[in-house]
C-alpha cells in the first residue's frame, strides 16, 4: 500500500474548547479501500475528530488532506462535496420530516415550477431505499420509526452520497445483526473508498477492518494491523499500561454471609428483561456490557426514572416501591443515583460546587430553613474530603471546574446524601487518570465501611479492580455472572461480545 | 429482525391517505376547524344575517387582521421561538397609516408599502439578535416590541387620525358582490404559504425547530432559516396593521397590545406546537378566526361580557389539552 | 450515549485559579445600580429639582409596586416558566380589598384572606403547567384572562368601596422623615432576597430552573418549589394591588395592565436568564428602580411618553447584549488570573 495515495491524511490536528483539550496533536491516515477502526474509550476525542472531518468543526492546529489535495471543509455540504459522508452516532435525522425528505436534505428535488415537488423527493427517497435494501416507506415519519430502522436511514443516507470518504459512527450500535452493513461497507471499498469505523465492538472491528489507530485521552496513540495485534494490546493501548499493570484484582473477603441490602428478581422494563441479582452490604457489584445493552434503563427504573413493566425490588429485605429519586433516597438505607451524563443530568453549572453537592440535604444545611455559602461549604467538607476534591473548589461556580472535579463533586452529593445503597453508572467517564484513581479509592472506602455499590463500568479494567462480582449484560439480560475471582479482562471481552466463558478458556 | 421486517405496515396500500389524514389531524389544523364550524353553525343559528354577505363580509373583516398577524407568528414558533414584536409592528403600522393617509389605488399601495418596510425591518433587527447574535427570543422580542410600541406613541400620543378613505371603503368591501376583500388578502397568505410550503426554507424552518442539532448535521443553516422565519413574520406583521387600520379607519398608538396574547392563543390554538416543529399557518388563521367567532357568539348570545373572558380562557386551556391529547394518540397509532 | 465529550487530557487552567469566582450576579447588580445613579444624578444637571432626596423618595415610592411584582415573577422565570396572569392578579387584589372592605370582617383577616385566594389561583397556574403540560405562557395567560373577566363581572364594571386602613397608612404615611413605603421597600428587599438567595427553598429553586431532570436525580420533588413559584407571584401582585389601591385610594379595572411587560424587563434588565436557573433579585431591584426613574425623569423633562418606551427596549436589548453569560465568563477568566 504504501506509495500510494491517501485517501484522508490527518497531520497533528488539535481542538480546544475552552479551557479543556479535546484532541492534541492527532495524526490518521486512510489508504483507499481500506476499512480503518479508530478506538477510544468514551471521552478519547473520537467524536471531536469525526466533527473536524466531517465539516461540522474547525480544527485549531493542523492540516488535512484528500486525494493529495488540501481538504479544511467550512460546513458538512462542503464536507459532502468533496467527498466526505458521515453516519452520526448522535443520529442527524430530523424527526419531523420523512423518510424520503431526510435523503434529500438539504435541498430537495425540485419540479417544473423550481418549487419542491413531493413526488419527486418521494420517487428519489424511494430509488435509494431500494438501491440499499431497506424496507422503508419513503413518505414514513421519522419520528415514527425504531431506533433501528433510524440507525439504518442514517447509514443508508450517507452511503447514498458515493463518497470517497465514509464515516461510521458506532453504526451497529442499534442493530441487531452485521450482515447488511457489511456488505455495504464491503462493496464500497471495492469501489474504491475509504472507510473510517469507530465502535466499540472489537470482534466487529476484527471482521471487518484491516487496521486500526487507538486515541486515548485526545492523543493518537499508534496504529496497528489488526491480523497482528491482540485484544490485550489494543486494550493497553486504550487504557494505558501503567494503568493495567498497577491495578491488582480486588480481593474480597467472603461476601455470602453479610445482609442483603438490594434484591432484584424478574425485573422487566424498556430494554432488559428477567433481570435478577442480590447486592449484599459492603459489596461492590461490577455491571459491564457495551453500550445500549439494556443496562441504562435497568439502573434509571432501579431509582424510579424509567418504569418497570415487571418484577419486584427488595431494599433491606422490604417490598418497595420505587417512585422516583427522591423517594429512592428515602427507602431502607437510602438509594442513592449518580447519573450517565454529568453536563446534562448532574450539575447545576452556575451554582457552587458546595451549593451542587449539598443540594440532596439542603433542607438540613443550616437552620430554620436558611442556608449561606459558608454553611454548605461546611457541610460539603467531609464529603468532598472523601472524594479527594480540594476544599478551594467548594466555592467556585461547579460549571468552571474541570469533569473530572465536576465528578467529584457528583459522586460528593450522592456520599452526602447518607444513602447507603450508590448506583454508579460510568462513574470515570471522560475524567482523567489521576482523577479516576481518587473516585477508585473513594468507592472502595465507601464499602469497606459498610456501604454497597452497583456500579457500571465501560472501561474493564475498572471492573476488574474494584468489582467483587461481575454481572454481564448483554441482549436486555444478564449474560454471565462472575465471581470474583473470575473476573479478569479476556474472560470479560468475551462476555461482553456473547461468548460465554466456555469457549474462550478452550 | 432483519431489514426484511422493517416497518411492514408502512409500505401496506392504502397508508399514504390514512397518513395524511393523520398527519392533517396532528397538524392541529383539523380540531380548530371541528371547533370553528361549531361555533358559526351555533351563531347562525343564533343570528339569521352571519350567513348573508354583509354578515360573513363582516366576520372576515373582523378577523383578517389577528389571522395574518398569527400566520405570522406561527413562522417563529414553527421554528422555536417566540416573536412578541407583533404589537409594536400593528401599533406602528397603524399609527403611520392613520397620520400619513394617502388617497386613492396608489396611495393604499404606497401605505401598505411602508407597513411591509415597518415590519421587515423589525423583522431584520429580531433575525439578528436571535438568528446571529443567539439572544433567547422571548427576551429579544420583548425588547424590539417595547422600542416598537414607543415609536408609535411618539409618532401619535393619543388615539387619533383618519386613515385615507380609499382603504378603508374599498377593501372592507366585497368583490362582484359576494367575496369580502379581506378574505381575499386571507386567502392570498394562504396560497403564499401554501408555495412556500414546498421550499427547501420551508422545509428548514420545520427542521430546525424540531431539533436543531440534526438539522445542522443535514447541512441545513440554522442561521438563514430563523432569520426567514422572524423577517417573514415581520412582514405579516405589517400587513395585519395595514388590515386593522383598514377597518378601524382610525390611529390608535395601542392598536397593538390586544394582538400581543390573541396572537398566542390563535396560534396555540391551531395546533402550532409551542415547542417548534409542528404546525401550519392554517391552523393559526382559523384559530383566529374561531377567537373572534367566540367573542362574536357570546355577544351576539348576549353572554355578558363576564363570562366573554372566562369562556375564552377555559376554551383556550381545554382547545390545547385536546389538541395534545389527539396529536399524542395519532402520533403513537402512526407507529403501529 | 457519547457526544463529543472533551475528556482533560491537559489540566484546564481554570481549575488553577487562586481568587474564587466574580459573580455574574454581582456585575449586573452594580452595573444596573450605577446606571440608575448616574441617571439621577446627570437628571441634576438639567433641573436642580430632579435629583434632589424628595425625588428619590418619590421614585422609590412609585417604585415599590413593580418591586413586589418583579419578585413574584423573578421567581416564576427562575423556575423556567412566565407568569402572565400579574396583571389580572394586581386588579383582583385590588378589587377584593376595596370591595369587602368592611363587609368580609376585620382587615387583619381580609387581608390574609385575599393573598390566600391569589395563591391559590397561582397554585392552579401551575397545576396546569406541571400535570396538564400546558405551556406556561398559554396557561397564565388564559388564568388571566379568566380573573380579568371575573373581576369584571363581580364588580359590574365599576369597582366600589375604600381601601383598607393599613395599605393608607402604607403608602401615604410617614415614620419621622421617612415614609412608610421606603422602609417597607427596604424590609421587603431584605427579606425577599434572603428567600431567593439564602434558604434551602430558593436553592431549590435554582437547581430546579437550571436543569429540572438533574434536579429531580438529585432528590428533589420538583413540583413542590415550581407550585410555590407560582403561588407567591400571584400573591405578590395581589398585595401590590392593594398597595396601588392604598395609593390612589381606590381600585381600576384595569390598573395592573401596566405593571406586566415592566415586571418582565425588570427580571431581564437585572440580568436574570429568562429560561431560568440564573439571577439575582438584588438586581432585578436595579431594573425595577432604573426604569420606574427613566419614567420619572422623561415626564419631568417634560418629553413624549412615548421616549420613554422606546429606551425601554433600548435598554432591554442593551441589558440582553451585554449581560450574556459568555461575554460575563470571558471577563471573570480575564479579572481572576
Amino acid at each position: 500500500m504504501s506509495g500510494a495515495v491517501s485517501a484522508l491524511d490527518v497531520r497533528s490536528v488539535s481542538k480546544s474548547y475552552g479551557a479543556t483539550v479535546a484532541l492534541q496533536d492527532v495524526s490518521i491516515e486512510l489508504q483507499p479501500g481500506e476499512v480503518h477502526a479508530l478506538l477510544g474509550e468514551n471521552g478519547a476525542g473520537k467524536s471531536t475528530l469525526v466533527k473536524i472531518l466531517s465539516g461540522v468543526v474547525k480544527p485549531d492546529v493542523g492540516a488535512m488532506r484528500m486525494g493529495g489535495e488540501p481538504y479544511g471543509p467550512h460546513s458538512i455540504v462542503d464536507a459532502r462535496r468533496r467527498g466526505v459522508a458521515t453516519a452520526f452516532q448522535e443520529l442527524s435525522l430530523v424527526p419531523n420530516l420523512t423518510v424520503a425528505q431526510n435523503l434529500s436534505l438539504p435541498r430537495q428535488p425540485k419540479g417544473s415550477l423550481g418549487l419542491v415537488s413531493g413526488a419527486a423527493t418521494q420517487k428519489h427517497g424511494a430509488a435509494v431505499l431500494e438501491r440499499f435494501g431497506l424496507r422503508l416507506s419513503p413518505n414514513a415519519m421519522v419520528a415514527g420509526l425504531t431506533l433501528a430502522e433510524r440507525q439504518r436511514l442514517e447509514i443508508t443516507r450517507a452511503f447514498a452520497c458515493d463518497p470517497r470518504v465514509l464515516i461510521l459512527d458506532e453504526p451497529t450500535a442499534a442493530l441487531a445483526e452485521t450482515d447488511w452493513l457489511f456488505r455495504l461497507v464491503r462493496q464500497a471499498t471495492a469501489a474504491g473508498a475509504a472507510v473510517l469505523y469507530i465502535s466499540h465492538r472489537l470482534h466487529e472491528v476484527r471482521e471487518l477492518c484491516q487496521r486500526a489507530t487507538v486515541l486515548r485521552n485526545g492523543r493518537s496513540i499508534g496504529t496497528v494491523g489488526l491480523e497482528d495485534a491482540t485484544d490485550h494490546t489494543i486494550f493497553e493501548m486504550m487504557v494505558g499500561r501503567s494503568q493495567a499493570e498497577e491495578m491488582q484484582h480486588r480481593t474480597a473477603a467472603a461476601q455470602s454471609t453479610r445482609p442483603a441490602v438490594l434484591q432484584a428478581q424478574g425485573l422487566a422494563g424498556d430494554s432488559f428483561k428477567n433481570i435478577s441479582f442480590t447486592l449484599r452490604e459492603g459489596e461492590i457489584l461490577g455491571v459491564a456490557g457495551l453500550e445500549g445493552q439494556g443496562q441504562r434503563a435497568l439502573f434509571r427504573a432501579l431509582v424510579g426514572l424509567a418504569p418497570l413493566a415487571s418484577g419486584s425490588v427488595k431494599v433491606d429485605g422490604a417490598l418497595v416501591r420505587l417512585s422516583g429519586p427522591d423517594v429512592a433516597l428515602k427507602t431502607g438505607r437510602g438509594i442513592a443515583f449518580l447519573p450517565e451524563e454529568r453536563k446534562t443530568e448532574g450539575i447545576f453549572p452556575a451554582l457552587a460546587t458546595a451549593s451542587n453537592i449539598v443540594l440532596p440535604v439542603i433542607g438540613r444545611v443550616g437552620r430554620a430553613g436558611f442556608v449561606s455559602e459558608r454553611l454548605e461549604r461546611e457541610a460539603a467538607a467531609e464529603s468532598s474530603s472523601q472524594v479527594d476534591l480540594n476544599s478551594r473548589y467548594l466555592d467556585f461556580r461547579i460549571g468552571d471546574l474541570s469533569g473530572g472535579n465536576q465528578q467529584k463533586a457528583l459522586l460528593a452529593r450522592a456520599m452526602q446524601t447518607g444513602a447507603k445503597i450508590l448506583l454508579l453508572y460510568d462513574p470515570t467517564r471522560g475524567v482523567d487518570v489521576g482523577t479516576k484513581q481518587s473516585i477508585y479509592a473513594a468507592i472502595r472506602s465507601f464499602a469497606e465501611s459498610g456501604g454497597s455499590v452497583l456500579l457500571y463500568s465501560s472501561e474493564l479494567p475498572e471492573l476488574v479492580h474494584l468489582a467483587d462480582r461481575c454481572l454481564v449484560v448483554y441482549g436486555g439480560r444478564i449474560f454471565a455472572e462472575m465471581p470474583g475471582g473470575d473476573i479478569n479482562e479476556r474472560t470479560l471481552v468475551a462476555a461482553l461480545t456473547g461468548h460465554s466463558m466456555q469457549e474462550t478458556a478452550a | 429482525m432483519s431489514a426484511n421486517a422493517d416497518a411492514a405496515a408502512a409500505s401496506a396500500p392504502g397508508s399514504n391517505l390514512s397518513l395524511a389524514f393523520r398527519r392533517g389531524l396532528t397538524d392541529g389544523a383539523g380540531v380548530v376547524a371541528i371547533l370553528y364550524v361549531i361555533l358559526f353553525t351555533l351563531y347562525a343559528l343564533w343570528d339569521r344575517s352571519a350567513l348573508t354577505v354583509s354578515g360573513v363580509t363582516n366576520l372576515s373583516n373582523n378577523a383578517a387582521p389577528l389571522a395574518i398577524a398569527a400566520a405570522g407568528e406561527s413562522l417563529v414558533v414553527i421554528s422555536k421561538g417566540f416573536d412578541l414584536s407583533v404589537a409594536g409592528v400593528v401599533s406602528l403600522s397603524n399609527v403611520l397609516m392613520a397620520s400619513y393617509p394617502v388617497e386613492g389605488p396608489g396611495g393604499a399601495l404606497v401605505s401598505l408599502l411602508i407597513c411591509l418596510g415597518v415590519g421587515g425591518a423589525i423583522g431584520v433587527v429580531n433575525g439578528v439578535l436571535v438568528a446571529i447574535l443567539r439572544l433567547q427570543s422571548i427576551a429579544a422580542t420583548l425588547g424590539t416590541m417595547i422600542m416598537g410600541q414607543g415609536l408609535a406613541l411618539v409618532i401619535m400620543d393619543a388615539p387619533g387620525g383618519t386613515v385615507a378613505d380609499w382603504v378603508s371603503y374599498t377593501l372592507t368591501d366585497v368583490l362582484f358582490g359576494v367575496m369580502p376583500i379581506s378574505g381575499l388578502i386571507v386567502l392570498a397568505v394562504v396560497g403564499l404559504w401554501l408555495l412556500f410550503r414546498h421550499t427547501d426554507a420551508c422545509t428548514g424552518l420545520f427542521a430546525v425547530g424540531a431539533d436543531e442539532t440534526a438539522a445542522s448535521l443535514s447541512g441545513i443553516s440554522v442561521v438563514s432559516a430563523r432569520f426567514t422565519a422572524f423577517v417573514g413574520a415581520g412582514l405579516l406583521y405589517g400587513l395585519a396593521g395595514f388590515m386593522l387600520s383598514v377597518q378601524t379607519a382610525t390611529g390608535n398608538p395601542t392598536a397593538g397590545t390586544p394582538f400581543l396574547m390573541l396572537t398566542f392563543a390563535a396560534v396555540a390554538l391551531g395546533g402550532v406546537s409551542l415547542t417548534g416543529g409542528r404546525g401550519s399557518l392554517v391552523g393559526a388563521i382559523i384559530g383566529a378566526a374561531t377567537l373572534m367567532l367566540l367573542q362574536k357568539v357570546l355577544f351576539s348570545g348576549g353572554v355578558s361580557s363576564f363570562y366573554t373572558g372566562i369562556f375564552q380562557g377555559v376554551v383556550m386551556v381545554l382547545a390545547i389539552v385536546f389538541g395534545s391529547l389527539v396529536s399524542r394518540l395519532a402520533a403513537t397509532g402512526a407507529r403501529a | 450515549m457519547t457526544s463529543a465529550r472533551p475528556s482533560a487530557a491537559v489540566q484546564p487552567p481554570a481549575d488553577t485559579r487562586r481568587t474564587g469566582r466574580i459573580r455574574s450576579e454581582t456585575i449586573s447588580t452594580a452595573a444596573i445600580f450605577a446606571l440608575a445613579i448616574i441617571l439621577i444624578l446627570a437628571s441634576r444637571f438639567v433641573s436642580p429639582a430632579l435629583g434632589s432626596w424628595d425625588q428619590v423618595d418619590t421614585i422609590i415610592t412609585l417604585a415599590s409596586f413593580l418591586i413586589v411584582v418583579a419578585f413574584g415573577q423573578g421567581l416564576v422565570i427562575l423556575v423556567g416558566g412566565l407568569d402572565l396572569s400579574i396583571a389580572s392578579m394586581i386588579t383582583l387584589g385590588g378589587v377584593l380589598a376595596t370591595t369587602w372592605n368592611g363587609s368580609f370582617g376585620p382587615e387583619w383577616v381580609l387581608i390574609p384572606a385575599v393573598l390566600l385566594i391569589c395563591a391559590c389561583i397561582g397554585a392552579l397556574n401551575a397545576v396546569g403547567v406541571i400535570w396538564l403540560a400546558i405551556p406556561p405562557f398559554i396557561m397564565t395567560m388564559a388564568s388571566g384572562i379568566i380573573v380579568a373577566s371575573a373581576a369584571l363581572g363581580y364588580t359590574s364594571g365599576t369597582p366600589r368601596g375604600a381601601s383598607p386602613d393599613a395599605f393608607l397608612a402604607l403608602m401615604k404615611g410617614s415614620v419621622g422623615p421617612i415614609s412608610a413605603v421606603l422602609i417597607f421597600v427596604v424590609i421587603f428587599v431584605l427579606l425577599a432576597w434572603a428567600l431567593q438567595s439564602a434558604t434551602a427553598f430558593g436553592r431549590r429553586l435554582y437547581a430546579v430552573g437550571a436543569n429540572r431532570e438533574a434536579a429531580r436525580i438529585a432528590g428533589v420533588a420538583t413540583w413542590r418549589p415550581i407550585m410555590a413559584a407560582y403561588a407567591i407571584s400571584a400573591a405578590c401582585a395581589g398585595f401590590a394591588g392593594m398597595m396601588l389601591v392604598g395609593y390612589a385610594n381606590g381600585a381600576t379595572l384595569r390598573m395592573g395592565d401596566s405593571y406586566l411587560l415592566p415586571s418582565i424587563a425588570s427580571v431581564v434588565i437585572g440580568g436574570s436568564s429568562i429560561l431560568g436557573g440564573r439571577g439575582s433579585f438584588a438586581a432585578t431591584v436595579g431594573g425595577a428602580i432604573l426604569l420606574t426613574t427613566l419614567g420619572t425623569v422623561i415626564s419631568a423633562l417634560g418629553m413624549d411618553q412615548g421616549w420613554r418606551t422606546v429606551i425601554e427596549g433600548a435598554i432591554i436589548v442593551g441589558a440582553l447584549l451585554l449581560l450574556r453569560e459568555d461575554l460575563i465568563a470571558r471577563l471573570r477568566n480575564r479579572s481572576a488570573r
